[in-house]
């Protein structure tokens, strides 16, 4: 792309972001916000650090990402697999359509309190949210991407002599690949909200958990620090899903 | 559709229902638990909960919340998208910023919101509006992007000015666009709103189910989740309808029903 | 019969026969740079000047990548020229405008309108009260044939009617020039062949000047009284050529006339040897 282009879209992009810093500077130093509920970002910035390399806090974060992956991880297998059989199969179609109609619109957190009940209060029930909340973009993009492959792709592989589950594998599935892809981008982020927002609600560890004792001892800055890691982890895992996708669509025309 | 089609179609779902909810009965038989109530117990509890005043305020002033939080946030989002969409100056300038904003879970804004804004009915209904607002204006957005130049430049010939044009062309031709993200918005204000209350009790739905869940009233936290499940099918049936009727002569869309929370 | 070639310059031409000869549209040394991703420049025109006169139908033709759209678009407006001017009537063309009525290939119907709906648009813009444009609107949808579909969606419209509402939608607002760009390109040739002899049958009522940008031949032959011949490019004007053909032009008679046979013949001889020398 054009340099001047690219260097000028970046500037105008890196400007709300430092109006918002310096907004957040302006109002403490002007005593605006009492610094106990806006500490100054530079405040915040050296406890990030700080916390980044505290043993304490590193074990926070792995808590926090395994449920993340786990929860990711079952939600993708299940996701897809129901998707390509849905797509596949019109039985398999005529009973998880109805499903997933009913269950797509339920908001899955406040089936949270039956999973305390069910499973417990440790990881399980965490991972167990993850994957309600990331299966449906999943299942739904891999359905969608599935069942809109071209017919003349599929005719041509069984005319060169594939069979059945051949075809599935060999073409179905790539050709749906930037549909499925684009719903595990979905579903990543949802899995990084979902596994924050159960672990705000009850939790023993992890960074959601982080954040409520902050908050109940009214501790603003060590509040700000779980809050932007997250968002950090959520960025850099998207990056990374991002180049996977990248890697996997190289021969694709531009989606 | 032959009739007995559309009577099938619209009957599956229910069918659905009804079998997850067997499936419930028999899986809480078969577990015998006592944190496991059958279906049928808790939705015995559903009419006594609906008649229970307390229960109902709580819930109206949840509704209220999600209604003006997500009001005010289409009301805002899609100009902005639109805007967006058509000016590459105006999305270059948003665009990082509601890249950072994206995966901040919103809900787990309470507790800052808490702490600068008080409990009032403010901090919640701001939660809710910026829950909906990011995939209101990223439908817009993307719906404004994809408006046919050879349509707009048809307009210009008619004589619209800019500003006509945007209200005149883009927004209808986008509109198929907007309401997709608004029903995702629709989704994800209930989410919120639900989930705020979990974090932050004080009333609301959310704080009734904890409570139940403190106070060991299983068969009340699970017919909670029966209410809120409902609700939510409900809203989104609703939309649906409304959607498909303003969007009628637009090809059929496919939306992939998000749910953030 | 030879072919009449005529230099374009900036005198007014004298055109097919029937028509004023009051320049409509005069195009002035315009030259048309675009940015390229790879950064670079590309030149599309390369000092254009053509005179257009009242009246006259004139086809653009060329092959794909003249930039012979680019053309008709700084006419319209809908792109200023890196360099040189586009006049209508004398003063310079700055943006659209309702006198400059476009037709495009892809339609660029509004979904969200009916049939009756689009064609009422332009009208409804310059002020006209609902009940005339409606009326004007109707008539016009007879016009062209689609009596009965006023109240259909586009959604529901074939190519060939789509393209016949999108004529009407233009000619609603009475422009003075048509622009037309490759208007039938998206249709099957048998859509084609009639829109084109529906076309001339709607021109010849009030004889409107028409720029009509193509790649075929034989349809630049059949419907126009000039034919601008561009090169590929970077795009230049390499011939006028007139068209002496009577009119109204029945394609049944046309096609077995030795004289329309030749004009095609000899057009499509130039392309090939430009093509051969600029191998």
């Amino acid at each position: 792309m054009n340099a001047r282009l690219v260097t000028g879209n970046l500037l105008l992009g890196v400007i709300p972001i430092a109006m918002v810093i310096a907004l957040w500077q302006a109002l403490v130093s002007f005593s605006y916000a009492p610094v106990t509920l806006l500490p100054s970002p530079m405040h915040v910035f050296e406890r990030l650090v700080q916390q980044l390399l505290n043993s304490a806090f590193q074990q926070e974060i792995v808590a926090t990402l395994f449920r993340l992956f786990a929860g990711f991880t079952i939600a993708v297998a299940l996701g897809v697999t129901t998707g390509l059989a849905a797509a596949a199969n019109p039985a398999v179609n005529a009973v998880v359509r109805p499903l997933v109609r009913v269950l797509a619109p339920l908001p899955k957190v406040a089936l949270y309190p039956a999973l305390l009940l069910l499973v417990g209060f440790g990881h399980e029930s965490k991972i167990a949210l993850v994957t309600a909340d990331a299966l449906f973009p999943i299942l739904l993009s891999t359905y969608y991407g599935a069942s809109t492959v071209e017919r003349k792709l599929i005719w041509s592989a069984m005319a060169a002599g594939t069979p059945g589950r051949g075809i599935l594998f060999k073409v179905v599935l790539p050709a749906a690949a930037p549909s499925i892809l684009t719903g595990c981008r979905i579903g990543l982020v949802i899995s990084c909200i979902v596994v924050f927002l159960a672990e705000m609600i009850t939790s023993t560890d992890g960074l959601g958990h982080v954040l409520v004792t902050a908050a109940r001892t009214f501790q603003a800055v060590d509040m700000f620090v779980p809050l932007i890691t997250i968002s950090l982890l959520g960025l850099i895992l998207n990056g990374v899903l991002e180049a996977v996708r990248a890697y996997l669509l190289r021969g694709f025309p531009e989606v | 559709m032959t009739s007995e089609r559309i009577f099938v179609t619209r009957l599956a779902p229910l069918l659905a229902s009804l079998g997850l909810l067997i499936v419930w009965q028999l899986a809480s038989l078969a577990l015998d638990s006592d944190s496991f109530p059958t279906a049928l117990e808790a939705i015995r509890v559903i009419p006594s909960l609906l008649g229970d005043p307390e229960t109902l305020i709580n819930f109206a002033a949840s509704l209220r919340r999600m209604a003006i939080g997500f009001g005010v946030a289409v009301a805002i989002s899609i100009p902005l998208g639109l805007l967006m969409g058509r000016s590459r100056a105006v999305a270059s300038f948003f665009n990082p910023l509601l890249m950072i904003i994206y995966p901040v879970p919103k809900a787990a804004l309470m507790p800052f919101i808490m702490l600068w804004l008080g409990v009032g009915d403010i901090a919640k209904t701001l939660v809710i509006f910026l829950g909906v607002s990011l995939p209101v204006i990223y439908h817009s957005f993307e719906g404004a992007k994809a408006v046919e130049e050879k349509m707009l430049w048809s307009g210009a010939a008619m004589g619209l000015s800019s500003a006509q044009r945007m209200v005149r062309i883009v927004l209808p031709a986008a509109l198929p666009e907007i309401l997709t993200g608004c029903r995702t918005g629709l989704v994800l204000a209930l989410i919120t709103m639900v989930t705020s209350e979990m974090i932050a009790r004080q009333s609301g739905a959310g704080n009734i189910l904890f409570n139940a869940l403190d106070m060991g009233q299983y068969d009340t936290v699970f017919a909670m989740i029966i209410i809120i499940g409902a609700l939510g099918i409900c809203l989104d049936g609703a939309f649906e309808r409304v959607r498909r009727r303003l969007v009628r002569w637009s090809d059929p869309q496919f939306d992939i029903p998000l749910s953030f929370s | 019969m030879n072919v009449k070639p005529s230099q374009s310059d900036l005198q007014p031409d004298v055109v097919a026969q029937g028509a004023r000869a009051t320049a409509m549209v005069e195009v002035d040394s315009v030259s048309q740079i675009f940015q390229t991703s790879a950064r670079e420049d590309y030149l599309a025109l390369s000092d254009i000047s053509l005179t257009v006169a009242e009246g006259a139908f004139v086809s653009i033709l060329g092959p794909s990548g003249c930039g012979k759209s680019t053309l008709l678009y700084v006419v319209g407006g809908f792109v200023n020229p890196t360099k040189g001017t586009a006049r209508m009537k004398g003063k310079p063309i700055i943006g659209p405008g309702p006198d400059r009525g476009p037709v495009f290939q892809e339609f660029a119907l509004f979904p969200w309108k009916s049939v009756l709906g689009n064609v009422m648009y332009g009208p409804r813009q310059q002020g006209v009260s609902r009940a005339t444009a409606e009326a004007q609107s109707r008539s016009l949808i007879e016009m062209v044939g689609l009596k009965g579909f006023e109240n259909f969606y586009p959604k529901e419209l074939s190519g060939g009617m789509k393209q016949r509402v999108a004529l009407a939608r233009t000619l609603a607002y009475h422009p003075e020039v048509l622009l037309m760009d490759e208007p039938f390109g998206a249709l099957d040739a048998h859509t084609r062949t009639r829109l084109q002899n529906d076309l001339l049958n709607i021109w010849e009522r009030d004889r409107k000047t028409v720029l009509f940008v193509t790649h075929s031949v034989e349809e630049a032959v059949f419907l126009s009284d000039k034919v601008v011949m561009m090169t590929r490019s970077p795009g230049r004007i390499r011939q006028i050529i007139d068209i002496d053909l009577p009119r109204p032009r029945r394609r049944s008679e046309l096609l077995l006339e030795s004289r329309y046979q030749k004009y095609v013949v000899d057009i499509e001889r130039m392309f090939d040897d430009s093509n051969v020398n600029e191998l």
